[in-house]
């Protein structure tokens, strides 16, 4: 068919614009930069593609990740997506649970809002290390079951668990609050120097070592009392 | 021709229009084209007569419908109004093909010849049908040819006019008047009102020098008539008639100081016209009237006899106000008369406004507006005859929304000439049947499934 359209050959094309346009790639450009920082994390850590807790590698990895995200202004739910990109694998190669939630956990004690929620419940996989650190003055929500760690070395800040969290929930945290209203795995409190952690449902083990904090069950004290209800936890000489 | 002629030329053209509006021709000027106001009918009349247009004058009776048409003819073609008179068709019920056409040549049909005596309405370049709805329907379709093509047939002969402009007159419906048939009307490139000229300038008309008879003169009028009668082959004679008409326009000059144009002057006038380039708001807005007047979302076009269906998407728009499809008579007539009207105000180019004042004068007697539209409209007060006050009102609905999305046509139409060159672009989507159309012609389904 011949061009009708000939005339408006020359007419120059604008590229259009809408607002929603420019929000959507701000957003992305963010979310890139986010992945970006976790992606040269996790090269620069994991080179053997082994991670290990202890051994100073959550602390080096979590000041990592605090340098990588320097200077970078992101929300909520930017933290939010990267769980969802995390979950579904598309843009992120390969995902390491520990420098996963350290950096998640970078991300939330550097974000400008005091209080965070996290919808983790329709996600696939687990995330741990969340709360890692959380600071004074921060609130954070996860709403759905989470994995281990949560709340490992929480300084002061608040964290609430709407579901049920793993093994070596709030080890070593040294201050703030940890309430969980499902059930918590093994070691619950481990290397606990501070701080308070309340879980409505079931605790399957106390941590043994503990140095400070107060650990309640549906209310009660548990410890530092020492009776534990549900059964009595494994003597382990901790992570690592 | 060299700009020097060509603005020699548009001086004449002037000088012609203004002989007529200060002296023949004595009417208000009712529109305004940049800057410059004219009065409607006569503007159509001599544009109409530089385009070989065909228009349609409507009017009361005695309100210089078919004088003005016979002027603008005697000054554009040089023939002197008693041959003009000679020439014209009067509709009325007992019009034969005889009278309007040609008959045979008695004489030569006894002794067995058929030859055809061609009427001068046939013969002359400038026809005149005076009360063209006067005839019945049925008699309508046999000057369809000829008022399209300038080509007349008449038994086993045929004259084709190679240059004629026509000037219809109707009534307004009263006993003894009939429907103009659609064919017919569509093939008028304007329509236009003559209007009364106010109390004012009506007790001028009739007084010394406004009554044409400058115009006149018996010897070469009887000249004309002999040339007419012989039995010549049609090209000859109309050399030797435009021998005649060199005279005349001599005679004009001497007698009068009137100048008006020769065939060679408006040859250049038709050179010159083709030209002059259309602007792409021109076009633009074109395409967009057309897509108003043509297109239906539920069925595909515009058809007569299928009505929109309530609650349509698009009652927004002119097609949901239309009964009939716009022919593509009317994109034809719009850019010829656009042309014209850009050479006589001696722009480089067409655009907008030259189109957006012809717009109401080529569509007013082509579009058929629905009843409830009609009955909505037909009380409002206005001064122009309902179909024209109509189209008016909506080429500024036209126009208003053609402000509103203009660059964002033009560009939806950029960017359908790449994509039609294979760029990979994806067409620019909007609310108005234009982008519909581009969707079409880009072989996206424009309907919904």
């Amino acid at each position: 068919m011949r061009n009708p359209f000939l005339d408006f050959r020359s007419v120059p094309i604008r590229k259009k614009e809408i607002p929603l346009d420019r929000i959507v790639r701000a957003k992305q450009a963010i979310m890139d930069r986010i992945i970006e920082g976790y992606l040269a994390l996790v090269e620069e850590e994991v080179k053997g593609l082994v991670w290990l807790v202890g051994q100073s590698h959550e602390v080096r990895t979590y000041n990592a990740a605090l340098r990588s995200i320097q200077g970078l202004q992101y929300d909520q739910d930017d933290v939010e997506e990267l769980c969802a990109e995390l979950d579904s694998a598309k843009k992120v190669p390969y995902l390491i649970s520990g420098p996963a939630g350290i950096y998640l956990s970078a991300l939330i004690n550097q974000a400008r809002e005091e209080r965070i929620l996290l919808r983790l419940q329709d996600f696939e996989r687990t995330f741990h290390f969340l709360g890692y650190r959380l600071p004074q003055g921060k609130t954070l929500i996860l709403r759905g079951n989470v994995g281990d760690f949560i709340g490992a070395s929480l300084a002061g800040g608040r964290l609430v668990v709407e579901g049920s969290a793993g093994n070596w929930c709030g080890a070593g945290m040294t201050g703030g609050e940890i309430l969980v209203t499902g059930l918590t795995g093994q070691k619950t409190g481990e290397w606990m120097r501070g701080g308070r952690i309340q879980v409505d449902g079931r605790i399957w083990g106390v941590g043994q070592n503990r140095y400070g904090g107060e650990i309640y069950h549906r209310g009660r004290p548990i410890a530092p009392l020492g009776a534990v209800d549900q059964s009595q936890s494994e003597d382990d000489d901790g992570p690592g | 021709m060299s700009p020097e002629n060509n603005g020699a030329l548009r001086e004449t053209v002037w000088e012609i229009h203004d002989y007529i509006r200060e002296n023949l021709y004595l009417n208000r000027p009712d529109i305004e084209v940049k800057g410059v106001r004219f009065n409607a009918a006569l503007l159509m009349s001599i544009l109409t007569g530089l385009c070989q247009g065909k228009e349609l004058i409507i009017g009361e009776p005695g309100l210089g419908k078919t004088t003005s048409a016979e002027y603008v003819c005697s000054l554009l073609y040089g023939f002197p109004l008693g041959t003009i008179w000679g020439s014209e068709v009067a509709g009325h019920p007992e019009q034969t093909e005889e009278k309007i056409i040609g008959r045979p040549d008695l004489g030569r049909l006894n002794q067995g010849e058929e030859v055809v005596v061609w009427s001068h309405f046939a013969l002359l370049p400038v026809k005149i049908v005076d009360e063209i709805n006067r005839l019945p329907e049925t008699k309508q379709s046999m000057i369809l040819d000829g008022v399209d093509r300038g080509n007349w047939e008449y038994l086993n002969d045929a004259i084709i006019n190679r240059e004629y402009c026509l000037f219809a007159t109707a009534n307004y419906q009263d006993r003894g008047t009939h429907t103009i048939i659609a064919p017919l009307i569509d093939r008028f490139d304007v329509m236009v009102e003559s209007k009364h000229p106010g109390a004012n300038l009506a007790y001028l008309i009739g007084s010394a020098g406004s009554d044409g008879r400058a115009l006149r003169h018996e010897e070469l009028e009887a000249a004309f008539q002999k040339v007419l009668g012989e039995r010549l082959p049609y090209q000859v004679r109309m050399e030797r008639i435009e021998e005649l008409c060199a005279e005349f326009r001599w005679a004009l000059a001497q007698d009068h100081g009137i100048r008006t144009l020769s065939r060679d002057e408006r040859k250049a006038f038709r050179v010159q016209k083709a030209q002059i380039p259309f602007d792409l708001d021109f076009n633009a807005f074109l395409r967009l009237v057309l897509s108003e007047l043509s297109f239906c979302h539920r069925f595909g076009q515009k058809r007569s006899l299928e009505r929109c269906e309530e609650g349509c998407h698009f009652t927004g728009y002119l097609c949901n106000h239309l009964q009939n499809c716009i022919s593509n008579r009317f994109p034809m007539s719009v850019r010829g008369f656009s042309q014209a009207l850009a050479w006589l105000l001696g722009d480089q180019a067409v655009g907008l406004e030259h189109l957006k004042a012809l717009l109401p004068f080529t569509l007013a007697h082509r579009l058929r507006w629905n009843e409830e539209t009609v009955a909505q409209r037909e009380r409002e007060p206005r001064q122009d005859p309902l179909e024209i006050y109509m189209a008016k009102q909506g080429v500024e609905e036209m126009h208003r929304r053609y402000m509103e999305q203009g660059p964002q046509i033009k560009e939806a139409l950029a960017v359908a000439s790449r994509i039609m060159e294979g760029e990979p672009l994806e067409p620019i989507m909007g609310d108005h049947p234009i982008y519909w159309e581009i969707q079409r012609d880009l072989g996206k389904e424009g309907l919904e499934r």
